[in-house]
């Protein structure tokens, strides 16, 4: 598998391919993006509420899902925060980056 | 692993001696106690060759008394007969199993960590159903905090301690009456514990209708505070007629195109909340409907409700169903062991017993009144010191 984030330097992973969208008032986005900082991960994260142009896109990549939090890991889409799930999608950009 | 079997008597110590022996191994048995000269003494002399006690078999093979097993242990054989290929594999026994990542589990956690107790926490998820809401204004040390960060709080502190911790893990079965208490989890690990400390919490109760498991997230959500917002200009039926429901359609009275309320009783809680929902022009209740499906192949289409007092059913084209009819304790895995009370709280005293020696219960999941984070805690706190007595007596 090719991976989908450049390198910039050795041990640095480009932020482009873990995306986050949530709500303001959810505690299980907060966790999700907290467990992510934790772990070293760069991520960006939309907030749905006030950004429509994300809502959409977390739609379209989720099959229509109405749920937040909505994680996106190199080419899965996780919807709700499941802590193992999440840490088992992660290994996709150890692998890639050789990050431990 | 081969099962065990040991014939004691009683007042006689070196029985005592082998069975603690092999409850600090993590080795489970079968005890038999015999009188000498009695029909089960016979028949242990018959099967171990010696009509001494204790009498300790592993499989049908007769291994001795209690020196037998310690020699066999310090030779490295009595993995071997246990069918351990090393002597690494045989599992740890933990002092303390705590299920439940919420307040209570975790502040049972940091109390047995400072006991010096072998603690092991297992859990789905770490927050539990404070999770649910999105601030605290009522945990001491705190007027106004966002959950997250309290729970993250919680987290380092237990952090701080030696507490294993299993999180993203469900525990599947359990075995709680014998000495030794047995976890097994979902990815079919077991694990040993003198005690086992229950605060698996609550869970939101589900419709239990077509069509609601395989929708879930896909327009049915049980999360208004997390989920409201995405149901933007769309319709959506909330079912319940709580506080918890009524919030819900506050949240949603702000964004949805229309908003249904269906109760199978009279709409409760507080009149001011009431009244507002009442007046909106968004909203329309149905009271004395039950809800019969969900309709929808990838997402939510629409739902189907019945009168209880008509028999009159109705469609109602909804893209969401924000379900609201309280909570379910987490304590299906017990109910067969431990007492629970109508609704299926586990039953506890006032230091945290169920009726199950070396089994302890704390927060939501038991009977104690006022469902609270700081309840929780305390109970937690409780059932920890609980287990320590407990273990203290043991020895």
């Amino acid at each position: 598998m090719t991976p989908r984030f450049r390198l910039v330097k050795k041990g640095v992973i480009m932020n482009q391919e873990v995306k986050i969208y949530s709500t303001p008032a959810c505690p299980y986005c907060k966790m999700a993006k907290e467990f992510l900082s934790k772990k070293g991960v760069p991520f960006t994260a939309y907030d749905v509420k006030s950004d429509k142009d994300a809502l959409k896109e977390m739609k379209k990549i989720s099959g229509g899902a109405l749920r937040v939090p909505v994680i996106l890991v190199c080419n899965e889409v996780m919807v709700g925060f499941d802590r193992s799930r999440l840490e088992q999608a992660l290994s996709c950009l150890k692998q890639s980056s050789k990050i431990e | 692993m081969a099962s065990v079997t040991i014939y004691t008597t009683d007042g006689c110590p070196f029985c005592a001696k082998a069975k603690s022996f092999l409850a600090e191994k993590g080795i489970s048995y079968e005890e038999i106690e015999v009188r000498p000269e009695s029909s089960d003494w016979k028949e242990m002399k018959e099967k171990a060759g010696s009509g001494s006690l204790p009498q300790i078999l592993i499989g049908d093979e007769p291994v001795g008394g209690y020196s037998d097993l310690v020699h066999l242990e310090a030779s490295g054989e009595l993995s071997q007969k246990l069918g351990l290929a090393e002597k690494g594999e045989v599992a740890p026994l933990y002092d303390v199993i705590i299920i439940g990542g919420g307040p209570a589990g975790l502040s049972a956690a940091i109390y047995a960590a400072r006991k010096v107790l072998k603690t092991l926490l297992v859990s789905r998820d770490i927050g539990g159903q404070v999770a649910w809401t999105y601030d605290v204004d009522n945990y001491m040390g705190f007027s106004q905090v966002e959950t997250a960060d309290l729970i993250a709080k919680f987290e380092e502190h237990v952090e701080k301690y030696n507490v294993e911790k299993l999180v993203g893990v469900e525990v599947k079965a359990l075995k709680l009456t014998g000495k030794i208490k047995k976890v097994i989890t979902n990815d079919g690990k077991q694990y040993l514990a003198k005690t086992v400390i229950i605060a698996a919490g609550k869970r939101p109760r589900p419709l239990n209708v077509p069509g609601e498991k395989e929708l879930i997230g896909m327009g049915v959500t049980y999360c208004s505070t997390c989920d409201a917002p995405l149901f933007a200009d769309l319709d959506v039926a909330v079912m319940g007629g709580g506080n918890s429901a009524l919030e819900a359609v506050i949240d949603l009275m702000k964004v949805a195109r229309k908003v249904y309320m269906v109760s199978l009783t009279p709409i409760t809680g507080d009149e001011i909340i009431r009244d507002k929902v009442m007046s909106s022009p968004k909203v329309e209740i149905f009271t004395k409907y039950k809800i019969l499906r969900i309709e929808g192949k990838s997402a939510v289409e629409g739902i189907e409700i019945e009168s209880l007092e008509t028999g009159e059913k109705k469609r109602l084209n909804v893209q969401g169903v924000i379900v609201e009819i309280g909570l379910l304790p987490n304590s299906e895995l017990v109910m067969d062991t431990v007492e629970t009370n109508r609704i299926g709280e586990i039953v506890v005293d006032s230091k945290c017993h169920t009726g199950v020696s070396g089994v302890f219960a704390c927060g939501d999941v038991t009977d104690v009144p006022y469902k609270q984070i700081i309840v929780a805690a305390g109970e937690g706190a409780k059932a920890a010191l609980s287990a320590y007595d407990y273990i203290i007596k043991q020895r």
